[in-house]
């Protein structure tokens, strides 16, 4: 990979992680979600430069677009002013990073294991184009792709059941 | 090309931060971020490896991770609707109900 490439990947690997960072540790859930929108656009900028664009452009409106303004309506009609005073974390929160410093650091030693066990494909990114994750999701894929849709239809059925219940306290 | 490990290191970091704040925040609606957090750090990794093996099922897998995360979201987004109709706040930490 040329240089500017690399340049380009290692911004974009830095700033998602910062916006990760910035995006657990905000005290209020608006900024919170707002750097998680950050993430996910850089994200999408990795996925590009792994020759993934229609994976890069599902992640924009999906994700980007649809689910974490899903969390942002969701957060701003459900209007909860005693949030923002209370603490961010609950009292075993070191244990909980020591739990993901160890995870990191098992994952971080094995990350070349890959790499070093199977050779890279000699097309190489050539094989991200849209035309070929068409073909390979309606003709490969596509029992798990109308099993997929029909977890989505059971999601939407399930929460409108979930979000209309009214019980008494 | 990207090289996969180091494309499979930030997606460690990505899904171990989404695990630290899954522990650790008390609001119920950043712990379901952390989970898309996490989910799309497995993006990552997939997406890494479609491209190192030359083959398009990475991103195939990859976009069936997003829509589970939809359907997730909404399903857990709608639980927290029904608790806090019940209790005020969403804090893990008020619901103990079906703890011990």
């Amino acid at each position: 990979m040329s240089t500017a490439g690399l340049v380009i990947f290692y911004y974009l690997a830095a700033a998602s992680i910062t916006s990760a960072i910035l995006a657990i540790t905000r005290h209020k859930p608006i900024h919170s979600l707002l750097w998680v929108l950050a993430l996910f656009l850089h994200v999408a900028g990795i996925f590009l430069l792994m020759g993934a664009e229609f994976l890069a452009a599902v992640q924009v409106i999906v994700y980007a677009g649809a689910i974490l303004v899903f969390y942002l309506f969701f957060l701003m009609l459900l209007d909860l002013p005693s949030e923002a005073a209370a603490p961010r974390f609950s009292a075993h929160w070191p244990l909980s990073v020591v739990a993901g410093v160890a995870f990191a650091t098992l994952i971080w030693y094995a990350r070349d294991i890959p790499a070093a066990l199977v050779p890279a494909a000699a097309g190489g990114p050539s094989s991200g184009n849209v035309a070929t994750v068409g073909k390979s999701l309606f003709t490969e894929f596509a029992v798990p792709f109308e099993i997929v849709s029909l977890v989505l239809l059971s999601a939407i059925v399930g929460a409108v059941v979930m979000a209309k219940r009214k019980t008494e306290p | 090309m990207v090289p996969v490990g180091a494309c499979l290191g930030l997606s460690a970091v990505l899904f171990a931060i989404g695990l630290i704040g899954f522990l650790a925040r008390r609001n119920i609606i950043l712990m379901l971020v952390s989970v898309e957090i996490m989910l799309n750090s497995v993006n990552v990794s997939l997406a890494a490896f479609s491209q190192h093996l030359g083959d398009a099922r990475g991103q195939v897998m990859a976009l069936f991770v997003i829509a589970v995360a939809a359907g997730e979201a909404a399903i857990g987004l709608g639980l927290v609707l029904a608790l806090s109709r019940n209790k005020q706040g969403v804090n893990v930490e008020d619901v103990t109900r079906l703890k011990w």
